[in-house]
């Protein structure tokens, strides 16, 4: 992303050439059309209805909050494998509340307080602690399940009262749904500042080179948990509109979200070791994943395609990484 | 060959945790441990047992080691046995396939993390992914059964009264096998070594590579086995078997004194741990507790015992093993 | 005026090691004061103790006459002190600008990042220092090492730093470079700012410095202003009193030509690392290398025994071209190795001694069943204990209860089980007693008249001398001497050699 920004920044032509980064989103982008392109033709046009359309465009909005916050996670070397439990966990605390007849506003502060706790306490035992961060989370996955499942009694919740939510979903602009609208300009707000606030470049360093940054000053262990609180908060609003579109609370919710929105990430072009990748980049790669959802249905390719596809795109993403990070070195 | 001392305080702690866990069992419920619960108790807990033996191997190879796939193996495999089976295969043709398939995925994994460097959570991630959708599509999203009756011994039988079959020939030797392979074999030898210094043992001329391709390949081979077992046990085959075994497995190898940092661990330790979760597990059930709080409960076990870990030593070996990777 | 930096009586130790005794030095701005010695004279813990990275265990810091504490980099960097290492920290993925400005970034009136602000500042000081602008904006893994260095530079200027020392910083550089490094040297020094320069290119420093601080041993043993200046000086006051006085039992000689060598090098390379090395080695011989830190000798060995492919050249065996891939294929064809670090690269850190002694001849010690030979393995295990005299409690202790020297032995020790032509060590008693430090060189003497040929990687002069039969020298990555006569003044050439001055 520093390129990009850097690119736009000075304006130059020369700069724009050295942007690998530039370049792949642009891949992605074109990709993007292709399939879309694809699709309309193969379908008939079907794509486009309406239905199809907004119900893609906002299964995109939902992976793409929770991207956002874990293309953060991903650049400082980390990952978060709980956040569909986490999802599940809000969506649950939403339907306890609405069950109770609680106001909204507290409904929506209890669902991002919840986000933010579960948030923290990964940040806290995976920057204080120094407990590697893939069994923070699968340990945090099943513990927040658990919640899930005790706090819903086994039955199912439908007191949801996501009537706002649902406006959100249905309200269109130019035939798109306005939470889409939405998530694109947290998706360039959110880059705009990772590119030009400290903090965002402070992140960036933290992925990059974690000793320097200690050595610098800089307070990392702090910065570390606030990605994963912000991450946590990010997922709670990816609940919140996944509720709009439909309001029914199981214990099995948001099960496997995380993996699309890790598929996302790193299909978005971040490195998975860290250092590198772009908001922008995990906004496209939901676009890219949820189309191949998108088209296994239309075409009426069997479902179980799915996961195969996502996985091999998942490979084939890390592996163009490794090979940009070994073109340009030294 | 490890300093027998320190395994036994290691192992002491264990076999505490077991007598807790049972004590608490019994007053919670009157014959929780009886003999026939046992038995009832090892026909699952061996799955999960094998399983856990091949993480704790790739685990110690250190490296940043770890299979998330483990579950989708243990699911592919077993669907495409009973595939297999149901299509009219001659039983031990299939069960001879479904392994050999299971070694191939333990070889895809084992590729991508040496060979092309892929970091071992996003590549297992990833073939997670692809087995559990293989799966999902060889079975049409639904359970195959229609296995021959001879093929229930693997799952259902019994030796010697009534001891399942599985444990006698199957886990034990197993264990023997891996304990063995661990503790005495030359290969053994060279995985502590490249678990404990990735430079040195290269540097000592060991292949590392080759070292963790072979757990990984072990593992493939293990889950494919627990799988045969898994569907045995219940003649039927399922595409989603095996959700919870990668929380399981990583669980049972760290608390079974596995480092996640490499170097350490034991057969020993890892079925010691397997007792403590098998227990664990059966107990819930006994007292109706979900499947669903028993994971939760797991993960709790498995943050604390990583948190362990840490506080006694882990920060050093963490710092020499990133010296060792900048060195060389 | 006080001096901007005064360090008086800093002494610093790690664990049984005295780094720096009592060592006094007095830092001017505007001036470039030289720090000189050989390797392992201090010279880099003194650079760190006044970065703020170690602290000392006696002795005082004064600012401008004020006494300091420099209890981490932090503060070093508040009070303007800045270093240019040879392995700079810096952020691959991120540009140069933000690799520069990322602790004190500028801020527009929005809060924002303010690029444009940061390139303005930075601009006049890349024109001094001739550095391109457009590089500004390239993620800084795409740059050369001499320009990365120029950023480190760059970032100093920027943050006013009052200090600058430079770490070898010519080790990296063409020649082209240098003379540009020169020139921005003689800037920063107009500008007002100290400069402390630690190298051991002496006539390089014959150009540039203003004063001078000998370090021996971690010893100032001698400070020379600009007029007092000179190499032979120099090159005295480095090797130490003790050199002269030194009787070391040398005997150089040419090998014996009529057999055939066993281990030949020929024209071996990697970019960046060395050239053209051409080496011989007889059976029953000793042959030394000696070089300063960076001269590339630990990469040519490293690359001999298969940890790291070269470019170019060829290895032959016994009169055989043999590929060499990886350790294991050098281990095959009777190559050993052990490693310069013993702690990251050689030890198993909390594995036991017997697990580390076997860890070459393991495959020798195979019992039924694929499995490793108990008996075997404790067979040797008292073999070398015996042999090398080495101290433990238990065979199944971990290792890292040894003393250092006996470490060092185990590592030895599972090289010695083995059935190899040659023996590369590299720097073999470093972090060593002084008993074990002989009763290592007994051994590799030894271990010679048996027959087998030993290359011995060392920045130990004395070392060298006792041990070897020939000695080579290496200087940025060449072989540029060659000694296989007894003489004169031999520690003063090699030396000189080492340093890059004259030749054979």
């Amino acid at each position: 992303m520093s390129q990009t920004t850097a690119a736009t920044r000075s304006g130059s032509m020369e700069s724009l050439k050295h942007s690998f980064l530039m370049k792949y989103e642009f891949i992605l982008f074109v990709l993007i059309a292709l399939i879309v392109l694809f699709l309309s033709i193969t379908t008939d046009g079907n794509f486009w209805n309406q239905g199809n359309l907004s119900s893609v465009l906002v299964s995109v909005s939902i992976v793409s909050i929770a991207a956002v916050g874990a293309t953060l996670v991903i650049i400082t070397s980390g990952i978060d494998i709980s956040a569909g439990s986490v999802l599940g966990l809000t969506a649950t605390v939403v339907a306890l509340g609405g069950q109770h007849g609680l106001p909204l506003w507290l409904i929506i502060v209890s669902a991002l307080a919840t986000g933010c706790i579960a948030g923290f306490i990964n940040g806290y035992l995976i920057a204080v602690h120094k407990v590697p961060a893939i069994i923070v989370t699968l340990g945090t996955l099943s513990i927040w399940r658990s919640a899930v499942f005790m706090l819903l009694g086994g039955s199912w919740g439908t007191d949801i009262p996501m009537e706002f939510s649902e406006w959100f979903i249905m309200t269109k602009l130019a035939g798109v749904p306005l939470i889409f609208w939405l998530v694109i300009v947290l998706v360039l707000v959110s880059g705009y500042m990772m590119n030009n606030r400290k903090w965002g470049r402070y992140i960036y360093a933290l992925g990059n080179n974690e000793e320097a940054t200690v050595f610098a000053g800089l307070p990392t262990k702090r910065l570390l948990v606030f990605i994963y609180v912000i991450a946590g908060l990010l997922v709670a609003v990816s609940a919140l509109v996944s509720l709009g579109q439909s309001p029914i609370v199981q214990s099995s919710s948001g099960q496997g979200f995380e993996l699309s929105v890790i598929a996302a990430v790193v299909i978005g072009g971040a490195s998975i070791s860290g250092g590198r990748g772009s908001i922008m980049g995990a906004f496209l790669g939901a676009i890219l994943v949820e189309l191949v959802r998108n088209a296994v249905i239309l075409l009426h390719i069997q479902p179980f395609w799915t996961g195969v596809v996502m996985g091999v795109m998942i490979i084939i993403a890390v592996l163009v990484s490794l090979s940009r990070d070994k073109g340009g070195a030294n | 060959m490890k300093s027998f001392g320190k395994s036994l305080n290691q192992y002491l702690a264990l076999i505490i945790l077991i007598v807790i866990v049972v004590v608490g069992a019994n007053m919670l419920y009157p014959g929780a441990t009886s003999i026939d619960n046992i038995y009832s108790m090892s026909t699952f807990g061996v799955e999960i047992g094998l399983i856990a033996l091949g993480m704790t191997l790739i685990i110690m190879a250190g490296g940043g080691g770890i299979d998330l796939s483990v579950g989708a193996i243990y699911a592919l495999t077993q669907i495409i046995a009973a595939y297999l089976m149901a299509e009219g295969v001659n039983m031990w043709a299939a069960v001879g396939i479904a392994i050999l398939s299971g070694v191939f995925m333990g070889f895809v994994n084992g590729y991508m993390v040496t060979k092309l460097r892929i970091p071992a959570i996003i590549a297992t991630l990833a073939t997670m992914y692809v087995f559990n959708g293989l799966a999902l599509l060889i079975s049409n999203g639904v359970n195959i059964a229609g296995m021959p009756e001879e093929f229930a011994i693997f799952g259902q039988g019994v030796m010697f009264g009534n001891i399942p079959f599985q444990f006698i020939a199957i886990y034990l030797p197993a264990l023997i096998i891996i304990g063995y392979l661990l503790s005495r074999s030359l290969f053994g030898y060279q995985l502590y070594l490249t678990g404990t210094n990735d430079a040195s043992a290269k540097l000592a001329g060991i292949n590392t590579d080759r070292v963790r391709l072979i757990t990984y390949m072990l593992t493939g081979l293990l889950c494919a086995i627990a799988g045969i077992i898994g569907s045995s046990r219940l003649l039927t085959a399922r595409p989603d078997a095996g959700d919870i075994m990668n929380l399981q497995a990583v669980t049972i190898a760290v608390l079974g004194g596995a480092s996640i940092f490499g170097g350490r661990g034991t057969v020993i330790g890892t079925f010691l741990s397997t007792i403590v979760i098998t227990l664990l597990a059966y107990i819930c059930n006994l007292i109706n507790i979900n499947a669903v709080m028993q994971t939760g409960a797991i993960g709790i076990i498995l943050i604390v015992i990583t948190l362990g870990q840490n506080n006694f030593g882990g920060l050093k070996r963490l710092k020499s093993v990133f010296l060792a990777r900048k060195a060389v | 005026m006080p001096h901007l930096l005064e360090l008086v009586d800093i002494s610093k130790s790690f664990g049984g090691t005295h780094a720096l005794k009592s060592v006094s030095i007095s830092l001017q701005a505007g001036k470039l004061h030289a720090i000189v010695g050989e390797n392992g004279a201090g010279k880099s813990t003194l650079i760190k103790t006044i970065m703020g990275v170690h602290q000392p265990d006696a002795g005082q810091m004064f600012v401008e006459g004020e006494p300091v504490k420099i209890a981490n980099p932090s503060v070093a960097r508040k009070l303007g002190f800045s270093a240019v290492f040879q392995d700079p920290l810096t952020y691959p993925h991120l540009s140069v600008l933000e690799n520069i400005f990322l602790t004190d970034p500028i801020l527009n009136k929005m809060g924002n990042l303010d690029f444009a602000a940061m390139e303005r500042k930075i601009k006049p000081y890349c024109e001094q220092l001739g550095f391109d602008v457009k590089l500004l904006h390239r993620e800084i893994r795409t740059l050369r090492l001499g320009h990365r260095q120029l950023v480190t530079i760059l970032k100093a200027l920027v943050e006013d730093a009052r200090l600058i020392i430079f770490d070898e910083p010519t080790a990296i550089l063409s020649a082209g470079e240098i003379d540009h490094l020169f020139k921005i040297i003689d800037y920063l020094k107009k500008n007002n700012r100290a400069v402390v320069y630690i190298s051991h290119r002496l006539e390089e420093l014959m150009r540039i410095a203003d004063e001078a601080t000998i370090l021996t041993d971690g010893r100032t043993v001698g400070h020379r202003t600009k007029e007092e200046l000179s190499i032979d000086d120099l090159l005295t006051k480095m090797s130490g009193k003790d050199m002269r006085d030194y009787q070391p039992d040398v005997r150089l000689s040419k090998p014996d030509g009529s057999r055939q060598p066993v281990v030949e090098v020929k024209q071996l390379g990697k970019q960046g690392q060395f050239e053209n090395i051409d080496m011989q080695i007889w059976p029953g011989e000793v042959l030394g290398v000696y070089g300063q830190v960076g001269a590339g000798r630990s990469e040519v060995a490293l690359s001999m025994f298969g940890m790291r492919a070269a470019d170019r050249g060829e290895v032959w065996i016994e009169g055989r071209k043999v590929k060499i891939k990886h350790p294991k294929d050098a281990i095959s064809k009777g190559i050993g190795y052990l490693p310069e670090d013993r702690k990251s690269q050689g030890v198993f850190s909390f594995q036991s001694i017997s697990n580390n002694l076997i860890s070459v001849v393991f495959r020798k010690l195979r019992g039924p069943l694929f499995s490793l030979n108990r008996r075997k393995t404790n067979e040797l295990m008292e073999k070398y204990q015996k042999i090398l005299s080495i101290k433990y409690g238990a065979p199944s202790d971990p290792i890292s209860s040894l003393s250092g020297g006996n470490q060092q032995k185990v590592v030895l020790g599972r090289w010695m089980a083995e059935d190899l032509k040659l023996l590369i060590l590299d720097e073999p008693t470093q972090g060593v007693d002084v008993m074990t430090k002989r009763q290592i060189h007994d051994l590799i003497k030894s271990l010679a008249a048996e027959g087998l040929a030993v290359l011995v990687i060392s920045s130990d002069l004395p070392e060298l001398l006792s041990v070897s039969s020939r000695i080579l020298v290496m200087n940025r990555g060449r072989i540029v001497a060659e000694y296989d006569e007894t003489q004169d003044d031999l520690a003063q050439k090699l030396l000189s050699s080492a340093v890059g001055i004259g030749g054979k």
